[in-house]
């Protein structure tokens, strides 16, 4: 068999360090987080479980806090589950359940009309649940909630290779299903 | 773990569903929460030194209205969607998205609601629309044949409609098409509405029916906040303005928050605190007769007058 050797042009060191320190920002903006959580949550065991449309991936910094709005019905159970790059986020995120509500204010507005504000709830945190990276939970009324994450980040020697290497993938699986009654 | 959370967010990204849900809601105007202030922290307003974080709305999907509203309203009738006939009359972009949302969401009510051959037709006039949307990848042949050869499975085509509208809103999401979808989820959300009112009509009122037209505030506050970063716009201004009084009627509706006294009976623990909703009749139907007329509105063709 024939090789055929080719000599390539020389490039720059300093191009080639430039081009190669890009790529890791460039796959990223390619979004290949967007199915993370179909390939990567683990569904809970309870097969009356069914995956909630509301679900979603996306890429998150390190630091960061990122949040998912979504609704949960009156009568459904819900399990919500974290998956993530741990090299690159850290072995565990903080999450948050925090409910939002539109309150009216005390006083009305200069033109008399009631004004309204966002409020927010925090209705659970996992800082006090040994950061647990699942919870499950059953929703009497229907709601707002915002499930907000912060990765800490990964091994020093990943952060210290820079910006580029604190932004991984993060998957909320959010499973739901009708309240279930107990006993016979 | 030390975490620092933070209070002002920008949002950066919007996603979503369609817009068809349920929630609490109350009358004279104003939440009043019962809630001890020890139990949780409550944060009003911003944190002007706050960095952005990064917000992404998602809406629940159709289906999982339609499932609470076949439990409480026994069978669906065609008579009450949208006519399939109508979809060609629809030419602005900004129409044909509203009115996706408005077929995509009669498809599955009919679905979940049994109409076995109006799934197939509604099928068919959502891909006809979604085709003008560039998302006819959602609807493709095959899933089509294989809908057909399920007509007598109700819940294959459950699952069939929920494939095509999951997949029309992944790619609403995934292509950054932000206004689209909020047109898209504006349409679902009063389809939605429209649908459920009109069950309560046929099939008379109840509770737990009431309590679901009421919860509805919490999903159009919910919509209205995904929509917001496109609300100026030309195509967007008109509806979002619309909803908007609608959830100012929501807005005089009186709402009693009340923490949660017992466990559920699940055995898991209860998020947050239980509603109690007011939803008079006088307010019911003032939000009925706003609903109908956004309706009537968004569904009307455009080759019509308005006489």
């Amino acid at each position: 068999m024939n090789h055929t050797m080719i000599r390539l042009p020389s490039i720059p060191q300093s191009l080639l360090v430039a081009v190669l320190g890009l790529l890791p920002l460039a796959m990223v903006a390619q979004s290949p987080c967007a199915e993370y959580h179909k390939f990567n949550c683990d569904r809970s065991s309870d097969k009356r479980f069914s995956t909630n449309g509301q679900s979603k991936s996306a890429a998150v910094q390190v630091g960061q806090e990122t949040e998912l709005n979504i609704i949960i019905y009156r009568g459904q159970d819900y399990r919500i589950s974290l998956c993530h790059d741990e090299k690159v986020l850290g072995e565990k995120l903080a999450m948050r359940l925090v409910e939002k509500v539109r309150v009216a204010k005390p006083d009305p507005g200069p033109d008399g009309k009631q004004v309204f504000e966002e409020s927010e709830k925090v209705l659970w945190d996992n800082t006090e649940h040994e950061m647990s990276q699942e919870v499950e939970f059953s929703s009497t009324s229907t709601k707002r909630i915002a499930v907000e994450l912060v990765a800490a980040g990964g091994a020093e020697d990943v952060k210290s290779k820079g910006r580029s290497y604190d932004i991984g993938c993060v998957g909320i699986l959010i499973e739901h299903m009708p309240t279930p009654g107990l006993g016979f | 773990m030390q975490v620092t959370w933070t209070i002002m967010r920008s949002t950066t990204y919007i996603g979503g569903a369609l817009a068809l849900l349920f929630t609490a809601c109350g009358g004279a105007g104003s939440e009043t929460p019962e809630t001890s202030s020890e139990q949780t922290d409550l944060v009003i307003g911003g944190d002007e030194n706050a960095t952005g974080a990064s917000a992404m709305y998602q809406m629940p999907t159709p289906n999982e209205l339609f499932v609470l509203v076949r439990d409480l309203a026994g069978e669906g009738h065609k008579r009450m969607m949208n006519p399939a006939g109508n979809v060609d009359r629809y030419v602005t972009l900004t129409s044909r998205a509203l009115n996706f949302g408005v077929y995509s969401t009669d498809l599955v009510y009919a679905s979940y609601f049994k109409l076995n051959v109006e799934v197939a037709r509604y099928y068919l006039t959502t891909k006809k629309l979604a085709e003008g949307l560039d998302l006819s990848s959602a609807f493709n042949d095959a899933d089509f044949i294989r809908l057909e050869s399920n007509l007598t499975k109700g819940d294959s085509l459950e699952v069939i409609s929920n494939e095509a509208y999951m997949k029309a809103y992944e790619k609403l999401q995934n292509e950054k098409m932000g206004p689209t979808l909020s047109l898209v989820l504006a349409g679902g959300w009063i389809e939605s509405m429209h649908l459920v009112i009109r069950q309560i009509e046929a099939f008379g009122e109840s509770a737990p029916l009431m309590v679901r037209v009421a919860e509805q505030k919490v999903t159009l506050e919910h919509l209205l906040q995904l929509m917001e970063p496109y609300s100026t716009t030309p195509e967007l201004a008109s509806i979002h303005a619309e909803l908007v009084a609608i959830r100012d009627i929501y807005d005089r509706v009186n709402v009693k928050r009340t923490p949660h006294r017992s466990g559920s009976v699940s055995g898991r623990m209860v998020l947050g605190d239980e509603m109690t909703i007011d939803l008079t009749p006088e307010k019911y139907a003032e939000l009925v007769k706003a609903v109908d007329a956004l309706r009537a509105k968004v569904t009307r063709p455009e080759d019509s007058t308005n006489a």
